[in-house]
């Protein structure tokens, strides 16, 4: 069994490197409305959108290697399903993993749009189902259900999917869903199944994972909590006669020397405003159990970015730099690679990867970081150097 | 404004003869429909799908001088806004005309999903909501479960609601199939241009419908005579609202009315559907309904369509969904031979050059 390595899609736009925020790529930064790229084409409007950036972050992983990549959602940025299908012709391998959250789509129109896209792409589509709440209320997302509620509103919308995808009939009366003699068309449902990566670290999210997951997915966290997580998500799934994988989305920051990694993270440290460490320190929102996990391992002082140093090669101030979740690898090729083997031996069958800027990183780690994984298989394939 | 032309994409699958229902052109192969006998290697295996052949059919309408595509809602087949991303990248003038109903989940994720397809296209995706099926258990069968009493006003809430997120912030909402707190979306998504929406149906509660909603009121198929009843319908119900009408009709058009009529008694035959005995009329109901779900057809020659087409522009329609089966060919043939004659007609200034 070898690993599947995933990439990141970053829908947030991106600065150039971790050292600032600007340039900034994509049309999030103050200052640069409608452009793809600031600083370039002589300001104004480039004439381009920020799919033709994506397009080539997605070319550079599948030609460096990766599976595919993660394609994540926010409120502020574009939707996961829209990227998918616009980038599904001028893509080859590129596996499009789509994080959502069930209750925005009628379970017989996700079927569909599911099916559709396997059938475009080549059976390229896969899941990351998302029913934890961060960011803002779920009212934002015009989503009346309460956090527990939301995880049976889960488990059944996966019970439908999977009732009505080889076409059924299938019926089904839940509290949440309903559907009569229900079952995709034919041709539509020839397609594969999409595999399923599922988040969430609360117990109605692992009764629900356990039932539905292919893989469970959690962010970089200390590894006692890894291995802890990952081996309760196996117990429950084991006690239903089932077998869940498991898998770990992290950041990285890789350079030729471990120094060099340090310089880069220092650097982006040394240009974060005051009022984002402020705000950092005082924060506290959302009923994700996942994210109030992270927020427990902020270091009590902080004069420097070596205050957030966990363990070696662990740095936990990512989400200061770039948002998102905070512990992330920082290293040499060799010590980054080391720290993801350590992660298999814990039991990870695969990874989400990511770096910053997506674009040219995604041939970095492809070509100097993954060749070094063992993986499950313990033989590395490091290459003579001459 | 210059009328507009769409033409339909075929997204439950498309064949050169009537009784060839289920053939999807550029499918893997399937054991039913065998493709070359033992005497020819093919070499394509799996190197193409059904949606390589839709992508055709755009590419079509766009070169053939349609200012859109219609990518239907059928649900034997492709989901329409999948396929509306699919081709929307490859294009730079279509406008995307999306089908789909209010059934398909939360009004929040559909217009933050729209607001991506905007940026992507500069504005070009535009949205017709249906009432999905008549039929209350089909509506099952799609986990649909509202009666269809509730079905306009779940539409209309669906809009207020779509709107709202995408023109204001913070927007609240409490209604009685959805609801928001200080919705909106901020930073690059914010401002958007809402889809263009268009509505159909001739009840008084559709056309007041429409009236509050939409910027383009669908109408099928039916004589200009019908159809100009049905403009003046909505024009006394509206009070001054004003909307575009937009006809939903197939055309079997050829350089003579002879040979329309042969093929068009070859399709008929092909799908076992009787031949009229006056064959003299130029639309022809529910022709070919079964492959394109059009209610009629105009049948004739170049001239003669392209005049019927006028003579509805000429009561007041100004944008036109057009289908012939198969959608590729005909594409090129209708853009070729009838869409210049309309614009001729409509707009006698619009001389093509000598």
């Amino acid at each position: 069994m070898s690993i599947d390595v995933f990439w990141r899609i970053p829908t947030h736009g991106e600065p150039g490197s971790h050292r600032a925020r600007d340039p900034f790529r994509g049309d999030w930064f103050p200052g640069n409305d409608n452009k793809t790229l600031s600083g370039l084409g002589g300001g104004g409007d480039d004439g381009f959108t920020y799919i033709d950036y994506l397009a080539e972050i997605a070319r550079a992983a599948e030609i460096s290697g990766f599976q595919g990549g993660l394609i994540p959602s926010f409120p502020n940025t574009d939707e996961p399903w829209v990227i998918s299908a616009f980038l599904a012709r001028e893509t080859k391998n590129f596996r499009f993993m789509i994080p959502f959250q069930p209750g925005f789509l009628n379970p017989v129109v996700a079927a569909r749009m599911t099916a559709s896209l396997q059938r475009a792409t080549g059976g390229r589509a896969l899941y990351n189902v998302i029913t934890g709440g961060g960011g803002p209320s779920q009212l934002w997302w015009g989503d009346p259900v309460k956090h527990d509620d939301r995880y049976g509103r889960t488990t059944e919308f996966l019970d439908v999917l999977k009732g009505i995808w080889a076409g059924g009939p299938f019926s089904y009366n839940g509290q949440f869903y309903q559907v009569e003699d229900a079952g995709l068309p034919d041709p539509l449902s020839k397609e594969e199944y999409p595999e399923i990566y599922f988040s969430g670290s609360s117990d109605a999210a692992l009764a629900s994972a356990s039932k539905h997951a292919d893989y469970y997915l959690s962010w970089l966290e200390p590894l006692d909590l890894i291995k802890e997580k990952f081996a309760r998500v196996k117990e429950r799934t084991d006690h239903l006669g089932r077998k869940i994988k498991c898998s770990i989305r992290v950041d990285i920051v890789a350079r030729p020397t471990e120094e060099e990694a340090w310089r880069e993270v220092s650097r982006g440290f040394e240009n974060i405003p005051k009022e984002i460490l402020d705000r950092y320190i005082a924060q506290n929102a959302g009923d994700s159990v996942g994210a109030n996990r992270q927020r427990g391992l902020r270091p009590q002082t902080i004069n420097s970015y070596k205050d957030f140093i966990l363990s070696p090669n662990i740095w936990t101030g990512f989400s200061l730099l770039r948002g998102g979740q905070t512990l992330g690898i920082v290293g040499s090729y060799e010590n980054v690679a080391a720290r993801l083997d350590e992660l298999v031996q814990l039991g990870t069958d695969a990874f989400i990867l990511a770096s910053t800027p997506h674009l040219e990183e995604a041939y970095r780690v492809g070509e100097e970081v993954l060749p070094l994984v063992r993986g499950k298989s313990g033989a590395s394939n490091l290459r003579a150097v001459a | 404004m210059a009328n507009q032309f769409y033409w339909q994409l075929p997204t439950s699958g498309d064949a050169r003869y009537g009784n060839a229902t289920k053939q999807r052109r550029g499918e893997a192969s399937d054991p039913h429909y065998p493709v070359f006998g033992n005497g020819i290697t093919d070499p394509r295996r799996n190197a193409f799908s059904y949606f390589d052949y839709i992508h055709q059919v755009t590419k079509a309408a766009d070169l053939a001088g349609f200012q859109g595509v219609f990518i239907p809602d059928n649900p034997d087949g492709e989901e329409p806004w999948i396929v509306a991303g699919y081709v929307g990248r490859s294009t730079q003038r279509l406008k995307l005309l999306t089908q789909f109903d209010a059934s398909r989940g939360s009004a929040v994720y559909a217009a933050k999903n729209a607001v991506s397809f905007q940026r992507y296209t500069g504005g070009r995706f535009a949205w017709h909501i249906t009432e999905g099926s008549s039929d209350e258990h089909t509506r099952k069968q799609l986990g649909d479960f509202v009666p269809k009493a509730d079905i306009l006003a779940r539409i209309d809430e669906f809009i207020t609601v779509a709107k709202g997120v995408l023109t204001t912030f913070p927007f609240n909402f409490v209604g009685r199939f959805f609801e928001v707190q200080d919705g909106g979306f901020q930073g690059p998504l914010s401002d958007r241009e809402v889809p263009s929406i268009y509505l159909g149906g001739n009840s008084a509660e559709q056309l007041e419908l429409s009236a509050k909603h939409a910027d383009v009121h669908v109408l099928d198929a039916a004589s200009h005579e019908a159809i100009a009843q049905q403009i003046a319908a909505y024009h006394k119900l509206a009070q001054g609202r004003a909307v575009a009408f937009s006809l939903r009709i197939d055309v079997l058009a050829r350089e003579t009315r002879e040979e329309a009529l042969e093929d068009a008694t070859r399709f008929l035959t092909q799908t076992g559907a009787t031949i009229p005995a006056d064959d003299s009329a130029l639309l022809w109901p529910g022709f070919a309904e079964q492959h394109t779900g059009a209610k009629a057809s105009l049948i004739g020659s170049y001239d003669e369509v392209a005049a019927a087409l006028a003579a509805y522009a000429h009561v007041g329609v100004t944008q036109f969904v057009l289908a012939a089966v198969p959608h590729f060919e005909e594409a090129y043939r209708v853009g070729t031979h009838v869409l210049p004659l309309v614009r001729q007609l409509t707009n006698p200034a619009h001389k093509q050059a000598a």
